[in-house]
């Protein structure tokens, strides 16, 4: 193929990429940013299930109500935990509102119509992962020592372990035996206590900053999307993309490095949908959202780097041996 | 205080974000207006590009507004990966080369390579129904390989009509007296785009035929044996050039 040839290809298949995504990237991020300004969290909270099995559970389907891509649950969660909720619902959240939400599960059954095996093995794969691995951490008694000292510090004492005379900080006391600290992070952004207006100017600041930062890298995983497309000989990715086990690990590897948003990463996959198998798209979809290389940096707000480990680590297994019975006995 | 009265125009990094959301909202509606949005997306989605299109410029201008009248408090900025501006700097220039490098269709060279000579190439959706009663002539290009797809017997089309449009390929698997003539469908956008196509007889070399030139063929299905395997053939009776269909995708 000739230089001109395969530069107005990948111009066209990177400009189309951006043109069908940027829609639903907007969407995505005026959703999450009206949810998160407008839910009551606190409320939502008291309501969760204190049971690991369906604490993991109801934090993975959560998404629902805070449709946000890996870069908006990272914060998300963080102050879930600093609120109060147990391990179990922070983690599933963590892992699953990326993927189980609906702006997300629209976009892949948009791009994977033809396919709606994918669409349905994304969601179902997505929340049997986060589940188990909110259920893991559920066993943990304290999960503190997991934490960075700044989360574990502003997270609520558990009630029985230590007297509330001997921590240290500012309190108000409100009713008998359970004072309120003043120094937790919550009071900060409790965004009901503010006016609408102020509210949607914060809606525009959000929706403004998350399309610069989402958009920027939505542009470059595009380009990296069209160069492989058009740059890599076809026998190369035809030899990568066909193989059961090599093309799962291949778009693991991908999703752990293009850091693609989770709104719009099935248009990602779709590029590579003829010459990829199933499983490894899969792999993509499902992996892409719990942990890549943006997310690093934001997981480690949360936690120290050993736990970190931990959940990438299970996480990646489970997607790898989940993806590999799909390219091994279903397709 | 004259702050809140009189715009500010002050320079600062924050004004790229206008600029970048700007010019993408002005390129989605360019590309709407100037019908090119057909040669990078499925039509069903068109709406969402142009309501994207004009939501951007409402979110640029809102902004705008935002910088202009209101003192500069610096807000809570998220964790970020880039220095601030890279990734509006980024968005800015996607959306300039956008504006002035016009998209061109997919050609010959985009088909041979997205694997329109592999032998597994069937077409992805699976037709819900096999539509015998429809007048063979009528049939488009991609109308013959989902109906091949169904009932996958070469010779049970032999004979039949054919009035198809599509463009031209020199695939290297056939003599030089066939060329393919080729469509790419879309199901979503041209990152999905796959070829299809099937060989045409012609009375004389293929040389004759320009490469990516769009053809309306006439003439009629017959069945040969090409590259060692028996397959369907439109033999040409006639072959007219033709202009680019100014939406040239399949769907």
């Amino acid at each position: 193929m000739s230089l001109s040839n395969q530069f107005s290809s990948g111009f066209t298949l990177f400009l189309s990429l951006l043109v069908e995504a940027i829609p639903f990237l907007l969407l995505g991020v005026v959703v999450s940013g009206l949810l998160l300004l407008f839910v009551n969290e606190r409320k939502l909270i008291a309501l969760l299930p204190r049971n690991p099995l369906l604490g993991a559970l109801a934090g993975s389907v959560m998404g629902f109500l805070f449709p946000v891509c890996e870069c908006g649950n990272v914060p998300v969660a963080r102050r879930l935990l600093m609120q109060g909720v147990s391990a179990p619902v922070a983690i599933g959240f963590l892992l699953a509102a990326p993927t189980i939400n609906p702006v997300v599960m629209w976009v892949t059954w948009t791009a994977f119509r033809d396919q709606p095996e994918i669409v349905v093995l994304r969601v179902v794969f997505s929340l049997a992962i986060a589940t188990l691995v909110g259920c893991i951490f559920g066993t943990q008694a304290d999960l503190k020592p997991f934490l960075q000292p700044a989360v574990a510090a502003a997270m609520p004492r558990p009630p029985v372990v230590e007297s509330s005379f001997l921590v240290s900080g500012s309190y108000l006391l409100d009713k008998p035996g359970q004072p309120l600290r003043l120094d937790a992070s919550l009071p900060q952004i409790m965004p009901e206590a503010k006016p609408v207006g102020d509210r949607l100017k914060l809606l525009l600041e959000n929706t403004v900053q998350e399309l610069r930062e989402l958009g920027g890298i939505l542009v470059l995983g595009s380009l990296i999307a069209a160069v492989i497309q058009v740059a890599v000989p076809r026998e190369v990715v035809l030899g990568l993309g066909q193989g059961p086990v090599i093309s799962i690990l291949t778009m693991m590897l991908l999703g752990g490095i293009i850091s693609i948003c989770s709104t719009v990463d099935s248009f990602f996959a779709l590029a590579f949908a003829s010459t990829f198998t199933s499983g490894s798209l899969l792999a993509f979809l499902v992996f892409g959202p719990m942990f890549d290389l943006k997310s690093l940096g934001l997981l480690l707000t949360i936690f120290r780097p050993r736990a970190m480990i931990y959940i990438v680590a299970i996480v990646a297994q489970m997607t790898f041996l989940l993806t590999l019975f799909v390219n091994l006995r279903l397709s | 205080m004259s702050s809140r009265t009189l715009p500010r125009l002050v320079w600062n990094v924050d004004w790229l974000d206008v600029l970048a959301l700007g010019a993408w909202g002005v390129l989605m509606l360019h590309y709407w207006l100037s019908g090119r949005l057909g040669l990078l997306i499925h039509p069903n989605y068109f709406w969402l590009a142009i309501a994207a299109g004009f939501a951007l410029l409402l979110i640029a201008g809102l902004q705008a507004v935002k910088l202009l009248f209101t003192e500069n408090v610096p807000g809570v900025r998220h964790i970020t990966l880039f220095p601030p501006g890279w990734m509006s700097g980024v968005l800015l220039v996607a959306a300039i080369a956008g504006l002035v490098i016009t998209p061109r269709p997919f050609n010959s060279d985009t088909a041979i390579q997205r694997g329109l000579t592999d032998a597994f190439t069937v077409t992805r959706s699976r037709p819900q129904s096999f539509r015998a009663t429809m007048r063979p002539e009528t049939r488009t290009l991609i109308d013959w390989v989902r109906t091949l797809d169904v009932y996958p017997e070469p010779d049970a089309y032999t004979g039949q009509k054919v009035n198809v449009q599509g463009f031209v390929v020199y695939t290297p698997n056939l003599p030089d007296q066939y060329f393919t003539l080729t469509r790419f469908v879309i199901t979503c956008c041209a990152a999905d785009a796959y070829p299809i196509g099937l060989p045409v007889k012609l009375s004389q070399s293929r040389q004759a035929y320009q490469q990516d030139q769009w053809y309306q063929v006439k003439g009629q299905m017959i069945t040969e044996t090409l590259d060692n395997k028996r397959q369907l053939v439109i033999k040409a009776d006639s072959l007219e050039a033709i202009a680019e269909p100014a939406n040239p995708f399949a769907y």
